[in-house]
């Protein structure tokens, strides 16, 4: 996975009825754009590190200078 | 099967400076049961929402606590590039039920018991299928050709 920062990240359902989630990309630690990720949650404005599996995806955004 | 190729579930990660609450609160938006705790880029811990309920909650620890006085270490770890039979065994030997995948001194993600739970059933599964209508439905052979 390849991110830079303000994409969204969104992380599958893993069951039935089970929502995905998201967060935004604060900060790339590792190099070339790879994780890991500094991101918030949601609406909580919780921060954490994010190792990216199969389940998630990453949504980019065109960001303007 | 490298043990990579099973680590579906994204992995998350604190550091060991933060407290017990914003533990538990980033465990329930991640939608995750636990949590690496990452010193830089050294793995230094897991915290589980059983960890928390344990050594935290049942013993009135204060919820402004760090998190890294509830955390298990050192860390059982399997690499990303090991046999799965590596995890099977690490799973078998030490009664866990998450283990640390590293690719070298990183963390990369948590593999979970119940994930390879799913893969032996899917497994399973697959097996089976070739064999269920025979099974089900061994009248349908056809008659052995009497000879005489």
């Amino acid at each position: 996975m390849r991110a830079t920062v303000g994409d969204r990240i969104v992380i599958h359902g893993h069951r039935i009825g089970e929502p995905n989630r998201d967060c935004e990309v604060l900060e790339v630690r590792g190099s070339d754009g790879g994780p890991p990720y500094l991101v918030r949650w949601g609406d909580s404005g919780h921060e954490a590190l994010f190792f990216p599996g199969t389940d998630a995806s990453v949504q980019h955004f065109e960001h303007s200078n | 099967m490298r043990t990579i190729e099973m680590l579906h579930r994204s992995g998350v990660g604190v550091a060991p400076s933060r407290t017990i609450r914003d533990a538990a609160a980033i465990m329930e938006q991640a939608g995750v049961g636990s949590l690496a705790v990452v010193d830089g880029e050294r793995l230094v811990g897991i915290v589980t929402d059983r960890d928390i309920v344990r050594r935290a909650v049942a013993r009135a620890v204060p919820d402004d606590a760090r998190v890294d006085s509830v955390m298990t270490t050192p860390v059982v770890t399997v690499g990303a590039d090991d046999p799965l039979d590596v995890a099977f065994g690490l799973f078998a030997t030490h009664g866990l039920r998450r283990l640390a995948v590293m690719r070298g001194d990183r963390f990369v993600g948590m593999l979970t018991i119940d994930d390879l739970f799913v893969s032996v059933v899917e497994q399973l599964a697959s097996l089976a299928k070739p064999i269920t209508a025979e099974i089900l439905f061994s009248h349908r052979d056809a008659a052995v050709p009497v000879t005489t």
